[in-house]
């Protein structure tokens, strides 16, 4: 059953990430990371005998809980890569509104300057 | 916008400068404190408007000053800095900055920029430590431990900066900051700039609310965010490097 899920899941997801794309929601950059993990996670919610291979490999006796922390971690890693960029599009964003401030002032001394000169 | 007074003292010593006044709805105070400044002093006085939901952008244009509208909020230092940027644009010599609230008294403009020079600083905080409540001083304490900055009065925004600091400060680094206190000086400090201080005289705010202090979440987000960048930033100074980004006043 819960191979059923877990591929459903993904598969409904991938359907979202398109119609995301589409409406330009979602800028298809980021798409293709989100279409490359969805991929895997429905990968393995068709085949989760692969997650019991590879616990036994790496020496986990619980192999879901591999799963479970791949994933944990890649969201963490997701998310502070997301702070990152948001951090330079705020300071970007800053600088510009500073920047069209002091240029609207000049446009407002000159258009002053001129009224006076007329 | 040069403002020339024959009773008005001229700090040309230093060359050229002007005031800084962040200001943010506060149309009831901003001529007030926009005169005091031009009888103390023969400076051009600029307000940066933080999109004020008031009048105060017309009322401080009516008074004299150079008015510079921001289109969206950036806060009190995000207001200064664009005054800062303005200044590194024109080259100036070095600036004042103030709050718009009345607390600063434009009688301690000269003295502070008189204390640049003296001191040979790269900037003078006004410093009234006494105006804080037994909280706010366990705060400043919490600061000094988190930060290794051992001046009296960290939050003043009441200060004379030379050409150097104005560089630094309007950086793109210094544009990720969101507080003009402990983050604005350790960036100076770990420059290797001078710090100086000197006393001054605060008045209590008549009226309007501290944007800091407006509640307790905000301070203890405030006290967290703050605490966590003394931390970070820790000094470790390093030779004098004052070589901001090349956009530091363009872009």
């Amino acid at each position: 059953m819960i191979t059923v899920v877990t591929s459903a899941f993904g598969l409904l997801v991938a359907g979202l990430l398109v119609h995301l794309m589409r409406r330009d929601h979602l800028h298809v950059s980021h798409g293709v990371g989100w279409s490359i993990a969805i991929a895997l996670s429905a990968l393995l919610g068709f085949a989760p005998g692969i997650f019991d291979y590879l616990a036994g490999t790496l020496g986990v006796s619980y192999p879901p809980i591999l799963g479970v922390g791949i994933a944990i971690a890649a969201l963490l890693i997701k998310a502070l890569i997301s702070d990152i960029e948001s951090t330079r599009l705020k300071v970007k964003q800053q600088r510009l509104i500073q920047r069209m401030a002091l240029l609207e002032a000049d446009l407002s001394e000159l258009t002053e300057k001129k009224e006076v000169g007329d | 916008m040069p403002h020339s007074h024959s009773q008005t003292a001229t700090p040309s010593h230093l060359g050229r400068g002007a005031v800084i006044i962040p200001a943010l709805d506060e149309e009831s105070m901003v001529a007030d404190v926009i005169t005091s400044i031009k009888e103390a002093v023969a400076l051009p006085v600029w307000v940066i408007d933080d999109n004020s939901q008031d009048s105060t952008a017309r009322v401080a244009a009516n008074t004299g000053a150079k008015v510079i509208r921001l289109r969206e909020r950036l806060g009190a230092w995000g207001a200064a800095q664009t005054g800062l940027r303005e200044a590194l644009r024109l080259d100036l010599d070095f600036v004042v900055t103030m709050d718009s609230d009345g607390q600063h008294l434009a009688s301690d403009i000269l003295p502070l920029v008189n204390t640049l020079a003296r001191e040979n600083a790269d900037i003078v905080i006004g410093s009234c430590p006494e105006r804080g409540s037994a909280l706010r001083r366990m705060a400043w304490g919490l600061m000094r431990l988190s930060s290794g900055l051992e001046h009296s009065d960290m939050t003043s925004g009441f200060r004379v900066l030379n050409r150097d600091a104005i560089k630094l400060l309007a950086s793109a680094e210094a544009s990720q900051l969101d507080f003009q206190d402990i983050g604005v000086l350790l960036i100076l400090e770990r420059a290797g700039c001078r710090i100086a201080e000197h006393p001054v005289t605060m008045t209590p705010r008549t009226n309007g609310k501290s944007r800091i202090f407006r509640s307790w979440s905000a301070v203890i987000f405030y006290m967290l965010q703050t605490l966590l960048l003394g931390a970070a930033k820790r000094r470790r100074i390093t030779p004098r490097r004052i070589n901001p980004s090349p956009d530091a006043g363009g872009k």
